[in-house]
């Protein structure tokens, strides 16, 4: 079978490929419906493979937030339907969720603060350095950044 | 184009002959353990995971004074992807192949994104000739930018496209051909397809073009729910090995490394496993 | 207030020539005594710090707080001991071979039920930790306390010239002379005197020499790289506390650390990340970089 002879598609071949390769990205990321012809279990066990790695590699970035009994279940739902957007948002994005609502241990939520004195994250564009110093508090830990230098000054 | 991939081909099977053999890929958690290493002569490092300026991992530096070779391995490149891959993603690419001083650049045979959605993991094209396309047409945007030989991975695959045009081996050759690029023979992928397929792991590797091999990876994994995955958390399971041997027995490649991403073991047991590689491929142990 | 001037100066010295002599003796009282303090705190240069173990090389970093830190790591890790919520550590499995004295008394204060900060004041854990100064004295790397003491004892000197001062000054106020520059010349004295009584380094130069090159060699072990204390065992686990403090300790086993009550600056993620790979721009690395958890699969 030579190149001439394979099926034309709609639209042309490549971008035919970009669009079949978007709607498996979706499946495997969100709980979009899986692409006809694939075997849907085989799908489900890649898309549950896929968030174990992301929480690990969240785990990675965020120790303190992976530490104890309730990981990776916690990362798991709350990532299923959100494709990730690399290890460090995602931790940070669970993590402020987590405080919003009163669920952070305080070890994590000295993890948070300490992120949150040392950079500047408005949530919708990539983290970056801060320069001057900062305040920060997160599940009931106050902690002071100074010139890169971070103390707690107050634990919950 | 043909022209062009056979003198590239050329190229970089002159570097091929060079013999390295057991490595391990480096990571920042094992940094001290591979620094112990005696014999390492080579190493590999995720691209993505070096700065194109500024400081080098610590330890990386170590290694590299030491003459130790290191190679970039890329693994967000998405080559595989419709889309052209992302000029700065190569460009930094470029930067760290030649900061590291590499003699050899690697990627893999994947896309990881698509409609702007990163899926974060490494998925498996269809084997079709507008998939060979556009791996095609990435890495001549990838061999643009760097002189240096480029080695392609094909991946492993918990789930088939389901209408496929050519077989794995045949489209594995077909872009080795078209591009021009050596082979990254990563025998726990190899392991890990034909065990969820059911086929037979060296009836694709006698198809394969051996002497196109860079070097090769070797991996553990695990089973679950009745799919073998290529964790690289695992241990190397014997089956693993006996592929290595198997290969070497075929054709010897230059150079074989352990890849293990987490879950580091005790040293000796990393250790016991390089052993176990040297001596399942010939090559004088490194540890 | 006297209309009628001073008959004269006050002790019959003039103001500005006292002051100059004053502020002279004060100079060459502190260049004396920091001579003479640097070579107290010298230290032994040919001492090998980089032969000493970890909990040695703990005291020399952070005393015995963190010599007895860098046990339990090591105890920990080797899965000799564990701790439970109520605060209290227990013994979990064997004494590993190797261990030291301070480990095997830790292991066996762990066994009496206490909780993890009042090991300290364990009768073997104190007497182990005695033990592990007195052969760093010995080394030449931890001052001796005759040392601190001869060091002290130029604070007398320098309360001498405050009294000295003081005395100028009372006398000087009551001549109606003019105070000022004295005063600061005073202020001057407090402060070296001050120096000179609060500033008792615990361990010598050499060892502070000793201990900059030691941690180089084992940057390996540093938080920020995430070390794999699996791979480097006990003794890595150990020494990665001696030379990076607590912060080893919640790296390597957060729960244990927290239960353990461990005393902690700051546990945090800092910059990019425990493992620090990440880029500050976003496109060139993508998501954090390399791969973990469930594998590349490539």
């Amino acid at each position: 079978m030579t190149r001439d002879d394979h099926p034309l598609k709609p639209g042309g071949g490549v971008e035919s490929l970009a669009d079949r390769q978007a709607g498996l990205v979706k499946a495997l990321t969100s709980r979009a419906r899986v692409p006809e012809g694939f075997d849907g279990r085989l799908i489900e066990v890649a898309r549950v493979a896929l968030l174990r790695k992301r929480a690990g590699e969240v785990a990675k970035q965020w120790p303190m937030l992976a530490a104890g009994p309730a990981w990776p279940r916690v990362f798991l739902q709350w990532a299923a339907d959100r494709p990730t957007l690399g290890a460090l948002r995602d931790g940070w994005d669970l993590a402020r969720e987590l405080a919003a609502g009163g669920e952070l241990p305080a070890l994590a939520g000295e993890e948070l603060a300490t992120r949150e004195a040392t950079m500047s994250y408005d949530g919708t564009s990539a983290p970056r350095r801060r320069r001057g110093p900062a305040l920060r508090r997160a599940a009931g830990v106050v902690v002071l950044q100074i010139a890169g230098t971070v103390r707690t000054v107050r634990r919950a | 184009m043909a022209v062009a991939a056979d003198a590239a081909a050329a190229d970089a099977a002159a570097d091929v002959t060079t013999a390295y053999g057991v490595g391990i890929g480096w990571r920042p958690e094992i940094a001290g353990f591979v620094a112990g290493l005696p014999g390492l002569r080579f190493a590999e490092v995720v691209a993505e995971s070096v700065h194109a300026h500024g400081d080098l991992p610590p330890g990386l530096q170590e290694l590299l004074d030491r003459g130790v070779t290191v190679i970039p391995h890329g693994v967000r490149l998405s080559l595989g992807g419709a889309e052209p891959v992302d000029p700065e993603r190569v460009a930094h690419f470029a930067a760290v192949a030649e900061r590291l001083h590499a003699p050899l650049i690697s990627e893999h045979i994947a896309f990881v994104r698509a409609g702007g959605v990163e899926a974060g993991h490494l998925l498996p094209l269809p084997r079709s000739y507008a998939a060979v396309d556009a791996v095609v047409a990435n890495v001549e945007r990838l061999r643009a930018a760097t002189p240096v030989p480029i080695a392609l991975e094909p991946i492993a695959a918990v789930f088939d496209w389901p209408d496929d045009e050519l077989d794995e081996a045949s489209f594995l050759t077909e872009i080795l051909d078209r591009s021009g690029a050596l082979l990254l023979l990563d025998v726990a992928n190899v392991y890990a397809n034909a065990r969820n397929r059911g086929t037979d792991p060296l009836e694709l590797i006698d198809k394969l073009p051996l002497d196109r091999v860079a070097y090769v990876h070797v991996a553990g994994g695990a089973d679950h729910d009745g799919i073998y995955h290529d964790t690289h958390t695992d241990a190397v399971p014997q089956p693993v090995l006996d592929l290595v041997t198997a290969l070497c027995e075929r054709h010897r490649p230059p150079a074989l490394m352990l890849e293990r991403d987490g879950d580091y073991p005790p040293a000796r047991t990393l250790s016991d496993e390089l052993d176990a590689i040297a001596a399942a491929s010939g090559y004088p142990a490194v540890t | 207030m006297e209309q009628l001037a001073a008959t004269g100066d006050t002790w019959g010295v003039p103001g500005p020539t006292f002051l100059i002599f004053y502020v002279a003796l004060i100079v060459l009282v502190a260049i004396v005594a920091a001579a003479h303090r640097r070579a107290l705190f010298a230290g032994d240069r040919t001492a090998q710090v980089d032969r000493l173990g970890p909990q040695q090389i703990a005291y020399l970093n952070g005393g015995d707080q963190l010599a007895l830190y860098a046990s339990l790591g090591g105890l920990r890790a080797a899965e000799a001991i564990a701790s439970a919520t109520d605060k209290t550590l227990s013994q979990a499995g064997p004494l590993p071979s190797g261990a030291t004295a301070l480990d095997t008394a830790v292991y066996n204060a762990a066994g009496n039920r206490i909780r993890a900060r009042e090991v300290r004041a364990d009768r073997w854990v104190a007497a182990a930790l005695e033990q592990l100064r007195t052969g760093l004295e010995q080394a030449g790397l931890v001052v001796t306390a005759d040392r601190q003491k001869a060091a002290r004892r130029w604070a007398l000197a320098g309360l001498a010239l405050i009294l000295l001062g003081v005395a100028r000054l009372v006398d000087g106020l009551q001549n109606g002379k003019p105070v000022t520059f004295l005063l600061f010349a005073i202020f001057l004295a407090v402060a070296v005197t001050l120096r000179f009584w609060r500033h008792k380094p615990q361990r010598t130069r050499a060892a502070t020499k000793g201990l900059s090159s030691v941690r180089g060699n084992y940057d390996y072990l540093s938080p920020a790289q995430s070390p794999s204390y699996a791979t480097y065992g006990a003794s890595g686990a150990a020494m990665g506390v001696a030379l990076f403090g607590t912060a080893s300790l919640y790296t390597m086993d957060p729960a244990f650390a927290a239960e353990a009550e461990v005393q902690r600056n700051n546990v945090g993620g800092g910059f990019d990340g425990g493992s620090g790979s990440s880029c500050s721009s976003g496109s060139s690395c993508g998501g954090g970089g390399g791969c973990g958890g469930g594998g590349c699969g490539g």
